[in-house]
C-alpha cells in the first residue's frame, strides 16, 4: 500500500489525476489538498510515500509543501505537476527536493508511463534543467568561502550525461553513447537530483548564517 | 596682453614728459631791461597808511621770508623800494611792477598813490600766497629818478600755518617793461593758479569716478579708499586757489589740518587693500590719528601750529612711503605685469609727498612748489586709469569664467537629461517587464487552468487535443512575451529532445543532423518560439498525416541563414491539396511564420517522394534585435 498526497487547486483536474494515479497505483491511498495551508497539515500528520505537488496554489507555491516533505519525510518521493514547462518554474521546485516533474496537460497514458518510470527510479530531464544544473554547480566550483560551503560536486560521468541531455539526447540514447544500461543512466540523474538538492539546502543554511552574521 | 604693455609704457613716458614741461616752464633770469631789487627798505606798520619814517626803517635782503627775519610776528610790515626810471619811460610800453610772490596780501602805493589794494589786510587776511601780483606803473606817476614803491604786506607767523608756503614772506620785486612782465605773469599764474584748480578739478572728477566703480565693487575695497584719498587730495589742494575763506585763519588752518590725517588713512588703507592685506588693528589705529592730529594742535594753541603739524605731517608721510614700500613689495610676485606701472605711479607719488613735506618748512625756489600740482594729478589719473583697467580684466575673466561654466552647466544639464532618458526607459523597460510578467501569471493561472480542464475533462479526443495545442501554444506566447534571448545551442538541444522523444514515442525513426560546437549566434525569443511552432506543426504532420516510418531533420548555419530541413519518406502532401497546401497540414500558418521572421518556408512534396520542408531564417537580424 502507498499513500500519497495530492495537491492541486482545481477541483476536476484534482479528480482526473485521482482516477490517473489510482491506474497507476490500484492499491494507493490518496489524501487531497487544494491549499498550501492544508496539505502541510496533511503533511505533520501522514508518512507519505509520494507527493505530487502543483506550484501555483491560491495560498502560495507547492515549493514549500516540497521543501517541508523533504525536511520531515527523506524517503518521500515528492513529484511537480505543473503547468509551467520552463526551468525558471521548475528550478526552484528541484532545489527544494522534487524528484521530477509532470506537465499537467500531457496525455493520460505519458502522464502514467512517466510515473511509472519515477516510480522505478527514472526521473524525467529537460535539455533546459540541465542547462541550469550545470550552470549551477559551475557557480557553486567556485564558491566565495570555500571553507564555510559543504563540497558538493558532479563527478565526471554525471556531468557528461547532463552535457548531452543539454544538448537535447535523450537518456537511452545517452545510454548507448555511453556504454551504460538505462538503468545506470537513471542512478545519474536521481543522483544529479540529490546533490543538487543537498548543495541548494547547504547553501540556503550559508546564506541564513551569513544573514545572521550581518544581522549581529 | 600687449594692450596693456603698450598702456603701461605710455603712461610712464607722459609722467616724465610732464616733468620735463614743468622743468622747461621755470623762469629763467630777468631780463636786462628789468630791474631787479635785491633789498629793500622795511618798516613795521603804524596803521597811518602811509610807509612810516624813513628813520626806523632798516634794509633787508629780498626775497625777505619772515618766517627767518620776524618768524614771531603777524603785524603788517612796509617796504620801501626806490628806483630810477631814466630811459625805462622812453621805451616803448608802459612800465609795470611784478612780485611773484607777496603773501599774504599786499596793498602797492607809488610815489604815495595806492595804486592795488584787493582783498582783506585784516584777520582773515586773504591768502594770495601763490597769485602773482603785476601792477601797471602809470608813466604819468613816475619821475625821472626817485621813484618810491611801496608795499605793505599782510600776512601770518611761520607757526601760525600749517605749511611754509603760506607763511608771510616777499619774492624780490621786478620793474620792467609791462609786456615783457606781463609774459611772465601769464605764465606764473598758469602754473601756480590755473594748474592747481585744473589739478583739482581732475582729482574731484576721479573721485568721483572711483566711487561710482566702488559702489558697483563693493568687494573691491581698494577702490572706495583710492576714491577718498583722491577727493582729499583735491580738497587740500584746493586751499592753493581759495584765497578767501570766511574763517579766522586759525580755524580754517584747524579744518585744514584734519585732512592730512584722513589722506594718510585713505593712503595706507587703498595700498594695503590694493596689496590684498587687511588689518583691523592698523585701520582702528589709522582713524585714532585722523582724530588725534586737529585735536593735538587745538590743545597746542594756535602759535605752536606749524611745528606740531609738520612733525604730524612727516610721520603721515612716513607711514604713507611705508605703505607704498610694503604694496610694492607684496604685489611684485604675484602682478608682475602691473608692477613696473604701479611702481611708476607710486614713486611719482612719493616723489610729490617729500617735495610737499619739505615745502611746509622751506620756501622753495620755483619750480618745486608747482611741480606737486602738475604731477599728483597724474599719478592718480594714471592709477585710477589701473585700477579701471584692472577692473575690465577682472570683469573679462569673469566672464570667461561665467562662459566657462555656462558651457559645463549645459553639459551637466545635457548628462541629466540623457540619464533621465535613460532612466526613463529603464523604466519603462521596467515596468514593460513586470507588465508582462504578470500578464504570463494571468494566462497561466486563468487561461492555462481553463484549457487544461478542457483537456482533462473532455469526452471528445479531437478537443482535448486542441485544447492540448491551444495550451502549447499559450505557453509558446507566454515564453515570446516574457522570454530572453536564446543560445542558438540550447534552441537546437530543446528542439531535438522534443522531436527525437515524440518521432520515439510514435515509432518513426529520427535521425537528427546538426552542429553540435559551441555556437556564438543567438536567437530572439520570438524566433525561437516561432521556430519551435513551425517544427512542431512539422514533426506533427510527420506523425499524423504522413505515414512515414523515417524522418530526417538537418539544421545548418551557412552565410548568416539559420537553415532547417524536415525530410520524411511518407506519402507526401495529395496532389489536390497542393494549392492550396493546407487543410489541417498547417502549411500556410509555417509560411507565415516563416515570413514574419522575415525568412521563408518552402515544401517540396511529391507522392512516392515523401515531403520536404525547407526553412531559412536569416540570423544576424534576430541575434541583434535580440
Amino acid at each position: 500500500m502507498k499513500t500519497i498526497l495530492l495537491l492541486e487547486d482545481l477541483p476536476e483536474i484534482r479528480a482526473w489525476l485521482k482516477t490517473l494515479v489510482l491506474q497507476v497505483f490500484p492499491d494507493g491511498q490518496i489524501s487531497e489538498a487544494a491549499r498550501v495551508h492544508d496539505a502541510l497539515e496533511l503533511v505533520s500528520a501522514i508518512k507519505f510515500d509520494l507527493a505530487l505537488c502543483d506550484l501555483g496554489l491560491p495560498d502560495g507555491s507547492g515549493v514549500a509543501v516540497v521543501e517541508k516533505l523533504r525536511e520531515t519525510q527523506s524517503e518521500c518521493q515528492s513529484v511537480v505537476v505543473t503547468i509551467h514547462d520552463d526551468d525558471e518554474h521548475l528550478f526552484p521546485a528541484l532545489q527544494a527536493g522534487a524528484f521530477g516533474y509532470i506537465l499537467k496537460e500531457q496525455p493520460r497514458e505519458l502522464i502514467a508511463e512517466q510515473l511509472q518510470r519515477m516510480n522505478q527510479g527514472e526521473p524525467p530531464l529537460s535539455p533546459s534543467i540541465a542547462r541550469r544544473v550545470i550552470a549551477y554547480f559551475a557557480a557553486q566550483a567556485k564558491p566565495a568561502q570555500p571553507d564555510l560551503m559543504p563540497h558538493v560536486s558532479l563527478t565526471e560521468r554525471e556531468s557528461e550525461v547532463l552535457l548531452r541531455v543539454a544538448k537535447g539526447f535523450t537518456l537511452p540514447e545517452i545510454g548507448v553513447q555511453l556504454g551504460l544500461s538505462r538503468h545506470t543512466i537513471a542512478d545519474y540523474v536521481k543522483q544529479i537530483y540529490r546533490k543538487l538538492n543537498v548543495s541548494s539546502r547547504a547553501e540556503a543554511a550559508l546564506e541564513a548564517q551569513r544573514l545572521g552574521l550581518f544581522r549581529r | 596682453m600687449v594692450g596693456n604693455r603698450l598702456f603701461d609704457g605710455w603712461l610712464v613716458r607722459l609722467l616724465a614728459l610732464a616733468l620735463l614741461v614743468g622743468l622747461s616752464l621755470a623762469p629763467g633770469l630777468a631780463r636786462s631791461q628789468v630791474l631787479v631789487f635785491a633789498d629793500a627798505l622795511a618798516a613795521e606798520d603804524t596803521s597811518f597808511g602811509n610807509f612810516p619814517d624813513e628813520s626806523t626803517a632798516r634794509v633787508v635782503a629780498l626775497p625777505d621770508d619772515w618766517a627767518r627775519t620776524r618768524p614771531l610776528q603777524s603785524t603788517p610790515l612796509w617796504y620801501r623800494l626806490r628806483f630810477d626810471a631814466v630811459g625805462m619811460t622812453a621805451a616803448a610800453g608802459p612800465l609795470a611792477l611784478y612780485i611773484e610772490r607777496a603773501c599774504a596780501n599786499v596793498e602797492v602805493l607809488v610815489n604815495g598813490q595806492r595804486l592795488h589794494a584787493v582783498g582783506r589786510m585784516r584777520d582773515p587776511i586773504s591768502l594770495d600766497c601763490r597769485q602773482p601780483l603785476l601792477v601797471t606803473l602809470p608813466i604819468a606817476l613816475l619821475q625821472e629818478r626817485g621813484n618810491r614803491v611801496d608795499l605793505r604786506l599782510a600776512g601770518y607767523a611761520l607757526q601760525q600755518v600749517g605749511s611754509g608756503q603760506r607763511a608771510g614772506g616777499l619774492s624780490p620785486p621786478l620793474v620792467g617793461p609791462y609786456g615783457e612782465l606781463q609774459a611772465r605773469h601769464a605764465r606764473d599764474s598758469l602754473l601756480a593758479v590755473t594748474l592747481p584748480t585744473v589739478a583739482s578739478g581732475l582729482l574731484v572728477l576721479t573721485a568721483a569716478l572711483t566711487f561710482v566703480l566702488a559702489l558697483a565693487r563693493r568687494r573691491d575695497t581698494h577702490l572706495r579708499y583710492f576714491s577718498a584719498l583722491a577727493l582729499g587730495w583735491a580738497l587740500i589742494t584746493a586751499r592753493l586757489w581759495l584765497h578767501d575763506l570766511p574763517l579766522p585763519n586759525y580755524d580754517s588752518e584747524l579744518l585744514l589740518a584734519c585732512l592730512p590725517g584722513l589722506v594718510a588713512l585713505a593712503a595706507v588703507q587703498f595700498l594695503l587693500h590694493y596689496a590684498g592685506w587687511r588689518s583691523r588693528p592698523i585701520e582702528v589705529a589709522l582713524y585714532a590719528q585722523a582724530i588725534a592730529v586737529p585735536l593735538s594742535l587745538v590743545l597746542a594753541g594756535p602759535m605752536r601750529l606749524n611745528m606740531i603739524a609738520s612733525s604730524w605731517y612727516s610721520l603721515l608721510v612716513l607711514q604713507v612711503l611705508a605703505a607704498m614700500a610694503f604694496c610694492l613689495w607684496s604685489i611684485r610676485p604675484a602682478r608682475r605685469r602691473d608692477f613696473w606701472m604701479v611702481c611708476a605711479l607710486l614713486l611719482t607719488a612719493a616723489f610729490v609727498v617729500v617735495i610737499e613735506l619739505a615745502a611746509l618748512r622751506l620756501l622753495l625756489p620755483s619750480p618745486w612748489p608747482w611741480l606737486p600740482s602738475a604731477l599728483m594729478p597724474l599719478a592718480f589719473i594714471g592709477m585710477a586709469l589701473h585700477l579701471v583697467q584692472q577692473q575690465g580684466r577682472e570683469l573679462q575673466l569673469a566672464e570667461e569664467g561665467r562662459q566657462a561654466l555656462e558651457v559645463r552647466v549645459r553639459d551637466a544639464s545635457a548628462d541629466m537629461a540623457a540619464n533621465y532618458l535613460l532612466m526613463a526607459e529603464q523604466r519603462v523597460e521596467q515596468v514593460t517587464r513586470q507588465e508582462r510578467k504578470r500578464i504570463a501569471a494571468d494566462l497561466h493561472d486563468d487561461l492555462g487552468a481553463k484549457l487544461l480542464t478542457i483537456v482533462h475533462t473532455s469526452e471528445s479526443d479531437r478537443i482535448s487535443t486542441l485544447a492540448r495545442e491551444a495550451l502549447e501554444e499559450m505557453r509558446l506566447s507566454v515564453r515570446g512575451l516574457t522570454g530572453k534571448p536564446v543560445k542558438l545551442i540550447d534552441a537546437l538541444g530543446d528542439w531535438r529532445a522534443e522531436v527525437v522523444g515524440r518521432l520515439s514515442q510514435t515509432g518513426v525513426e529520427g535521425e537528427w543532423a546538426a552542429p553540435s560546437e559551441d555556437l556564438p549566434q543567438t536567437l530572439s525569443a520570438r524566433a525561437y518560439v516561432q521556430t519551435t511552432r513551425i517544427l512542431r506543426e512539422a514533426v506533427n504532420n510527420i506523425i499524423k498525416h504522413s505515414g512515414a516510418s523515417r524522418c530526417t531533420i538537418r539544421c545548418l548555419i551557412e552565410s548568416g541563414d539559420f537553415q532547417l530541413a524536415i525530410q520524411d519518406n511518407g506519402k507526401g502532401i495529395p496532389l489536390e491539396l497542393d494549392g492550396r497546401l493546407d487543410r489541417g497540414h498547417g502549411m500556410a500558418s509555417m509560411k507565415h511564420r516563416a515570413k514574419q521572421l522575415q525568412g521563408q518556408c518552402l515544401v517540396e512534396s511529391g507522392p512516392g517522394y515523401g515531403t520536404v520542408i525547407r526553412l531559412t531564417i536569416p540570423l544576424e537580424r534576430h541575434t541583434a534585435t535580440a
